[in-house]
């Protein structure tokens, strides 16, 4: 199933590959820090979309095209639009003073701690595994509406349901 | 002895039907709410005259086919099966005669006593249902039932004497009576449950059986004998738990004949009796049930004497009757203690009513003092009173004569001398008393308040005079009465005889020197004895007394529970975990932010928190 | 490179999405966080499907899932969030508190 791509050479020697990642990495996780620390709002959800493009690269470079231009097709071309929307109609003085909240602190500790635990259980299970496996578009059609058609029903369901549900809720709003 | 030819059955099967009958008349009553009804009267004494019919039916079975046993299942907890049944045997065929014969002549004589009253058709309802009590507790073959019925004849006899409850001493009275006979049913429940430890069951004759086979430790039974005598000693005014018994003269008269003289207060005499067997396996408690019966019948004969109310004359005697009959149970010879039992409730009962018609005649006097020269105004009530004190003292040929004799001749083949001699000293002011109530209420002059007295109407004499025919012959049935039993004629002691004859007629000829001749002065005699009379009018201070313990021991023991209760059970327990539960509710409920970022955070911790240990394998 | 390095890039993100949803106070920048969360985990569940060969499908096509349900909840929640400030006149969930004690 699709072809194989060796990376880097062992002993952790900087590779190509391996810069191009921390390039990227840089760029998604520079990009979360903004969303979650920026104190203005259409600047944090442009950064969004700068982390969420980044990730975009990171499905490139784990051979995953389709997921990358679906990433950059929701997300970029849709979600992003939509919150601005949403911050364009609930435009409001209160942006500005909206910070954090009294939790700031004890949050930040949990984070921390959630990504050293992450990080040590991923270090701890690392097989040291550098071959990876691509797909074809076709598979991973042929795949999704054969052995996953049900549950991708279900998801278009999802969205349906989710789409009504939308309206009815800024419907309801409205006529108050 | 067959009355009724219709298809035969078992007595037994019968039985139930006469205290069934009476339960009926009492719900009947109730339910129908004929309180002050005439028609109560009418389903009570059809109700009671039925459970006479069916004691004739089955005394005949009986005669036929000797004792019957019948049970069912009554309920089941866990493995233990609890039956519920009835036994026709010597004993509750007698009591089955005698409480629904007494009954229905009191009841017939309770119509026109009663007449006047309002709440006549509960009077009534609750006679029924004193009546089903009393036959269920005779009637049942098994200790459980019988408590039932215990405390049923209890419940009966506290509505009863508190009857006039508008009346402050009735009711004080009326919870006296309860209260104290509680203070025995405490023993007898402990004692029945004793004994069901050891024998896994309420059955009587099972039970008698097992302790026959030496089945019971010998503390144990001994414990058990005793509690359940302690309850009989309630139940059957045994000196010291006899206080409640003159009290209860509270009551309606007939009330006083029925319950406290001829039925309810031998129930206790009854009891000992049903487990005789066990007495006698537990031997040294007969001593202990015949020293109470000593003591009581001497301790209630003496103050009888001294006594002014008529009733409370008759209630003493009551007492000091039961003792012999405890005496006679104690000696061994419980055949002669039912044949007491026997002829007392109708000479007791004749009595008694005898006592209710002068009361009825003279517009509700009591006091002896105030009364006298009645028997020209009431010869029918002088002539049956006079039967009744006569059958009481121990005159031949009469029903007391025949059993006092054969209780003094057990107490002589049972007992010590000595007890012989104490109760022949009974006997001898048992006379006394009984010929000084005679005289000063029927002899010598008129009082001119009491010209007005009139003999009483039909439905009061028609019973009296059929209880004094009773007692009349009462004594004649006494060989017929030991065949019944299977029980063994005493050869006759003539010493015996002539010791227990001399003091009913030295009794007799005493009093009426002192109270009629006037040769010794009643006075002079209250002189000499001076301090004991004070003590005997006072009934040896034990109301005294009680009252006392009570005041000083009991009230401040209470005082001090109820601190305890109301602090640490109320306050602290009670109130206490509901305020804890409240506070820390009022506490607590500031977690509750409504902001969501405070429950995300707690959710993370506690992924956090599972995750770890999970990892760590602390679990 | 190897797939810790990809696993330590999505804890990352997934941490400072925690962080932004529990330290934020508007309800926009909180689902801007949730939406950093959802990347995070669709990094990690490409990067297993590419370096387990058994796994190659399966990993892309739950991504997929995953982002159809994160469009379904961003439409649902920008709704929700509009029909707040309707009635609230603002997104500080600081003020949507009425569930509370």
């Amino acid at each position: 199933m699709g072809s194989t791509q060796e990376s880097g050479t062992e002993g952790g020697v900087l590779t190509e590959s391996l810069v191009v990642f921390l390039i990227i990495s840089v760029v998604c996780v520079a990009g979360g820090l903004g969303v979650v620390f920026s104190r203005n709002v259409i600047h944090a959800t442009f950064l969004l979309l700068v982390s969420l493009m980044g990730v975009a690269g990171i499905f490139l470079l784990l051979l995953a095209e389709f997921l990358a231009l679906v990433q950059v097709l929701i997300y970029g071309g849709a979600i992003t639009i939509v919150v601005l929307f949403v911050i364009m109609l609930t435009k409001s003085d209160e942006f500005e003073s909206l910070v954090d909240n009294s939790q700031k602190p004890l949050a930040f500790l949990i984070s921390i701690g959630l990504f050293v635990v992450m990080t040590v259980a991923a270090i701890a299970a690392d097989n040291g595994n550098t071959v990876r496996a691509s797909l074809k578009f076709s598979d991973l059609g042929h795949s999704l509406f054969t052995d996953w058609a049900i549950p991708f029903e279900v998801a278009s369901l999802v969205l349906l349901v989710a789409l009504i549900g939308a309206i009815v809720i800024s419907k309801q709003g409205e006529e108050e | 002895m067959m009355l009724l030819d219709f298809t035969v059955m078992e007595g037994v099967q019968v039985a139930w039907l006469a205290p069934a009958a009476c339960i009926l008349a009492f719900v009947l009553i109730v339910s129908l709410r004929m309180f002050d009804s005439k028609i109560g009267s009418v389903i009570s004494i059809v109700a009671i005259a039925s459970g006479f019919a069916i004691f004739l039916y089955v005394f005949g079975q009986f005669n036929e086919s000797g004792p019957a046993e019948f049970a069912r299942e009554w309920f089941t907890i866990g493995s233990t099966k609890i039956t519920l049944g009835m036994a026709i045997d010597q004993l509750s065929v007698v009591m089955l005669g005698v409480i629904t014969f007494v009954a229905l002549l009191v009841q017939i004589y309770s119509v026109s006593y009663m007449e006047e009253e309002s709440r006549f058709g509960w009077y009534f309802g609750v006679h029924s249902l004193f009546a089903a009590s009393m036959l269920i507790l005779v009637l049942a073959n098994n200790l459980l039932l019988l408590y039932v019925a215990w405390e049923l004849v209890g419940l009966c006899s506290y509505l009863l004497i508190g009857f006039w409850y508008e009346k402050r001493s009735a009711s004080e009275a009326a919870k006296k009576a309860f209260i104290t006979t509680r203070i025995g049913d405490v023993g007898l429940l402990i004692g029945i449950i004793l004994l069901y430890r050891t024998a896994g069951t309420f059955d009587t004759s099972t039970i008698i059986h097992i302790a026959q086979e030496g089945g019971f430790a010998d503390s144990t039974l001994m414990a058990a004998v005793l509690l359940i005598f302690l309850g009989a000693m309630g139940k059957s005014a045994q000196f010291p738990l006899h206080v409640w018994l003159p009290d209860a003269m509270e009551g309606p008269t007939p009330v006083s004949a029925l319950i406290h003289a001829a039925t309810m207060v031998v129930a206790g005499i009854y009891l000992v009796a049903r487990i005789f067997p066990l007495f006698e396996v537990a031997d040294p408690s007969l001593t202990v049930v015949a020293v109470v019966g000593l003591s009581t019948a001497v301790i209630a004969a003496s103050i009888a004497l001294v006594m002014t109310d008529l009733k409370k004359i008759l209630a003493y005697s009551t007492v000091s009757h039961l003792g012999f009959m405890m005496l006679a149970l104690g000696s061994g010879a419980y055949v002669v203690a039912m044949f007491h039992l026997f002829t007392h409730a109708f000479a007791k009962a004749l009595l008694f009513l005898s006592a209710g018609s002068v009361d009825h005649g003279t517009g509700g006097k009591r006091d002896i003092r105030q009364l006298g020269g009645l028997r020209k105004k009431m010869p029918i009530t002088f002539v049956t009173f006079s039967i009744g004190a006569l059958a009481l003292a121990g005159v031949p040929p009469l029903g007391g004569f025949f059993s006092k004799d054969e209780i003094m001749m057990a107490v002589m083949d049972g007992r010590h001398p000595v007890f012989f001699l104490i109760a022949i000293i009974a006997a001898f002011m048992s006379s006394v008393y009984m010929i000084r109530a005679l005289i000063l209420v029927f002899f010598g002059d008129l009082k001119p308040e009491n010209q007005e007295a009139h003999e009483s109407p039909a439905l009061i004499t028609a019973p009296l005079l059929i209880l004094a025919g009773i007692s009349l012959v009462a004594g004649l049935v006494l060989s017929g009465w030991q065949d019944f039993f299977n029980a063994k004629h005493h050869d006759i002691n003539f010493l015996v005889l002539a010791l227990s004859l001399l003091a009913s007629l030295g009794g007799l000829f005493l009093g009426w020197a002192i109270y009629s001749k006037e040769w010794i002065s009643s006075r002079d005699v209250a002189a000499k004895f001076g301090d004991l009379e004070k003590y005997a009018s006072n009934g040896y201070y034990l109301d005294v007394g009680y009252q006392w313990c009570i005041d000083r021991i009991v009230l401040v023991v209470a005082r001090i529970v109820s601190l305890f209760d109301r602090i640490v059970v109320n306050d602290v327990a009670v109130n206490g975990t509901g305020y804890s539960v409240f506070l820390s509710g009022f506490k607590l409920r500031y977690v509750e932010t409504g902001k969501v970022y405070n429950y995300a955070l707690a959710m993370v911790v506690g992924i956090l928190v599972v995750g770890l240990t999970i990892y760590w394998g602390l679990i | 490179m190897s797939l810790v390095h990809f696993q330590i890039l999505s804890a990352a993100l997934f941490s400072i999405g925690l962080y932004g949803v529990l330290a934020r106070r508007s309800a926009v920048l909180i689902l801007l966080s949730i939406e950093l969360m959802l990347n995070a985990v669709n990094i990690n569940l490409i990067a297993f499907s590419a370096y387990t060969e058994s796994l190659a499908s399966t990993g892309q096509v739950i991504a997929i899932f995953v982002i159809t349900v994160a469009a379904a909840e961003v439409g649902l929640a920008l709704a929700i969030i509009i029909n707040l400030f309707r009635s609230k006149g603002s997104v500080d969930i600081d003020k949507i508190d009425v569930m509370r004690w």
